[in-house]
């Protein structure tokens, strides 16, 4: 808890309004989207300018108070999240758009600026802003950049990270550095713009980002098509890839669209039921884009991969087909379903999933696994939802347990225990599935370089 | 019974127009082009009718340039048998319409005609009232359910106070509302079995009809654009702002 001469301080720091302590506002902005860990931040701070963060920096610094960095509190591993009396340093009032330049097709954003504010602000510039997944309407690029964010665009657009052209940061001694200043090209040596991507708040403060925006794609057409095993599902992304400009490839299951049917809002796909769906997208450069994706479909089929299968005709039906994939999420949710965020190579796919099905059936035949994900990135979303009969607290119990063999797998098969996420404190103890000994001492040294006090979000990432 | 549909090709519900810069119409060079939601949702209705055993042929028909083809594809894949298309480049407004369909009608001799009960891109919802006048039929606009029997159509229409039932005589024009039922998704093994079925074309000199435009476009403008929200500070300043200024109490 801070001390009422520390509360002065921040009010000297701040206009007073924005140095909250009220029980609501600690609430809201002591969590993120995970909703495991009971908030108790100290305060809340709504600092507007790049100067005003580095003086609540210096002033932690002198203080030994600890800084949390929020954003658009949407994070999924509990990285934004204030459990120990901590000053959330929220980016809420710091989202303006400063600068647009058509000719390097940059934008200059304070960090509060909203996901979709600047995919809208793009747009109305006739250009792209690609990154996106379905929580940007709240996630802000801060946040975005902080877990170098993925999404659903990323087999043909990348992550966050690809978009980033420059970036300013307060470190945790309050230091102000600019990194890369919007240069396609500059081999200076390190590249400290790549260090903050995915830093989850532990060594500094993103207040700006240049971001870079593309030309936006030709019209893009959705298919849905069932795919009756496991094992044809590469296959198909195989066989679309060699001839199409995939802008996205999904992959859920049955019961994960069973879900979503049953809130009434869209419909079934296609009469009949498949074990999985995949949702792919691709850009209609001209007529023949169709014809090419309609012999594929006809090839896929013969071989057997795909048994049946939509296409939009029009961009509300590709709307809809893409809720059918976006809306899993927010449909499991009252399950609080415990959430793993997996990748493994594209190739090894179908054995990783086949494997860990078949370990979860064995060990866990009364929970319900919801599965769908990114399969293009190689990239899985396991949900487990927590059984009615089972209390809150012996289901995350049981779920560790689950977590044991899916990371055991997931260190078998050389993958990634966070595909996109980050690691916050929930997926902290599991780091070493990832990275070897070798590497979490090397971090811990980066992180010492940029946070000597280590008030930079203490305990997220690393112990 | 034969159903004849009408489909029209029109900019994709979800893109944003521009006015062309010399403010004479929408610019609508590389923009996405679909079906008309109301005509896919005649068709849709259609399909029902003929899987319901009511129906026996489904005859889709477009009007405009040779991309409606495109458009008639997605309504045999939809479940519609046969297409026709009255190939023209020119511009085609809504008493032109009715009369290159009411050409068709003569030729195809169906019982009922669904068309949807406007166009989403002119607005017009001219279409199938002008058609019922010029063939003399009754008409049932605005559909929320239709009830088909042998030499009648029960029509339920949205009217301003709630529903309202008309029973019609066949042979009848139906003009479809958004809640008469929701359109499936076509399937890719349709789409390639539709690039079987027949698409005829013919041109409205064939039907001996002049589409020349009656009504000129004066000027395409962007709507106003909506100023941003502001903060009041009580419900004082609040209601004192929706009299003086928004003029609404
Ligand atoms: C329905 C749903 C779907 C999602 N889908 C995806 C998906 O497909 N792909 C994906 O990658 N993620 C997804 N997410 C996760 C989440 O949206 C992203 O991780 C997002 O990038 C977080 O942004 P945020 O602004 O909400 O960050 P927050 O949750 O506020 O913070 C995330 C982390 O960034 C740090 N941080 C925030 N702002 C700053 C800053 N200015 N400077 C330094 N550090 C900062 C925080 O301390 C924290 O560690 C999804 C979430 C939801 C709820
Ligand atoms: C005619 C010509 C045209 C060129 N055009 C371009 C161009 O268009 N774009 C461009 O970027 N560059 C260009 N270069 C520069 C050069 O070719 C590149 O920088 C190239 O990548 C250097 O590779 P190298 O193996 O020759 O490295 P070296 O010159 O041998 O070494 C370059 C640096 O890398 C280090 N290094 C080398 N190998 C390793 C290793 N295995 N591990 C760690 N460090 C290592 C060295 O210590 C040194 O610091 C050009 C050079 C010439 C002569």
């Amino acid at each position: 808890m801070l001390e009422p001469r520390q509360i002065q301080q921040l009010h000297s720091l701040l206009e007073t309004q924005r140095v909250a302590t009220d029980v609501a506002t600690l609430q809201s902005h002591g969590l993120d989207w995970t909703r495991y860990y009971t908030p108790a931040p100290a305060a809340v701070v709504f600092p507007k300018t790049t100067e005003e963060v580095a003086a609540l920096v210096r002033w932690a610094t002198q203080e030994k108070v600890a800084l949390v960095p929020s954003g658009g509190r949407t994070g999924l591993s509990g990285g934004a999240v204030a459990t120990q009396g901590e000053v959330v340093v929220s980016f809420d009032r710091m989202n303006a758009i400063l600068d647009f330049n058509p000719v390097d097709r940059t934008v200059r954003c304070q960090a509060g600026v909203v996901t979709a504010q600047l995919q809208d602000f793009a747009a109305d510039q006739g250009l792209y802003y690609p990154v996106d997944f379905a929580s940007s309407g709240s996630s802000q690029i801060g946040g975005n950049i902080a877990t170098n964010a993925g999404g659903i665009k990323v087999v043909r657009y990348g992550m966050t990270r690809e978009w980033v052209a420059g970036l300013k940061v307060v470190t945790g001694t309050g230091e102000v550095l600019e990194l890369n200043q919007g240069l396609a090209k500059n081999n200076t040596g390190y590249d400290f713009r790549h260090l903050f991507i995915g830093s989850e708040g532990t060594l500094g403060f993103i207040v700006e980002a240049t971001m870079q925006l593309t030309r936006p794609p030709a019209p893009l057409s959705v298919m849905v098509l069932a795919v009756p095993a496991l094992a044809g599902i590469m296959e198909v992304f195989n066989a679309f890839r060699q001839r199409l400009d995939l802008t996205a490839f999904e992959f859920f299951s049955e019961k994960a669209l069973r879900h979503v049917l049953a809130r009434g809002q869209v419909q079934r796909p296609f009469e009949g039921e498949s074990d999985y769906y995949v949702l792919l997208e691709f850009e209609c450069v001209n007529s023949t884009t169709e014809e090419t994706a309609l012999s594929l479909f006809e090839e896929c089929m013969e071989a057997g991969w795909l048994v049946d299968g939509v296409l939009s005709q029009s961009e509300e039906q590709a709307r809809a087909l893409w809720r059918l994939r976006e809306d899993i999420s927010e449909s499991i949710t009252p399950y609080r379903p415990y959430k793993n965020d997996i990748a493994v190579r594209v190739s090894a796919v179908p054995p990783f999933v086949e494997a860990l099905d078949a370990v979860l059936a064995r060990e866990y035949p009364d929970f319900e696994v919801v599965w769908f994900g990114h399969i293009g990135d190689g990239n899985l979303h396991i949900n487990v939802l927590k059984p009615d009969a089972l209390a809150l607290d012996g289901f995350r119990e049981a779920c560790e347990r689950v977590n044991a063999e899916v990371f055991a797998l997931v260190r078998r098969f050389g993958g990634s225990m966070s595909a996109e996420h980050g690691v916050g404190l929930l997926k902290r103890d599991y780091l070493d599935v990832t990275r070897s000994p070798e590497d979490i001492a090397l971090m811990r040294g980066v992180k010492a370089v940029f946070d000597p006090l280590g008030i930079m979000n203490p305990g997220k990432l690393l112990a | 019974m034969k159903v004849l549909v009408a489909v029209k090709r029109v900019v994709d519900y979800n893109v944003k127009v521009r006015v062309k810069a010399d403010g004479s119409d929408v610019d609508i060079a590389n923009v996405k082009m679909s079906m008309n939601p109301f005509d896919e949702i005649a068709v849709e209705e259609a399909v029902r009718l003929k899987e319901a055993g009511k129906a026996t042929e489904i005859v889709a028909v477009s009007m405009g340039v040779k991309q409606c083809e495109e458009t008639l594809r997605t309504a045999l894949a939809m479940g519609a048998d046969r297409a026709i298309l009255v190939e023209t480049d020119a511009e085609l407004q809504p008493l032109a319409v009715a009369k290159l369909l009411k050409e068709v009608v003569a030729k195809e001799q169906p019982q009922l005609v669904i068309v949807g009960k406007q166009a989403i891109d002119d607005d017009s919802n001219q279409t199938g009232q002008m058609l019922s006048a010029l063939l003399g039929w009754a008409q049932g606009t605005f559909a929320s359910k239709v009830d088909l029997a042998d030499a009648s159509v029960d029509v339920t229409r949205e009217v301003d106070g709630g529903l309202e039932t008309v029973k019609l005589k066949l042979p009848a024009v139906v003009t479809t509302d958004l809640r008469l039922n929701e359109p499936r998704y076509v399937k890719l093994p349709n789409i390639m079995a539709a690039k079987k079925k027949p698409l005829d074309k013919t041109t409205p000199a064939d039907l001996g009809v002049d589409v020349t435009p009656r009504l000129k476009t004066l000027k395409v403008a962007e709507p106003a654009k909506r100023s941003a929200g502001v903060k009041v500070a009580s419900a004082a300043e609040l209601v004192a702002k929706l009299k003086n200024e928004a003029k609404v109490l």
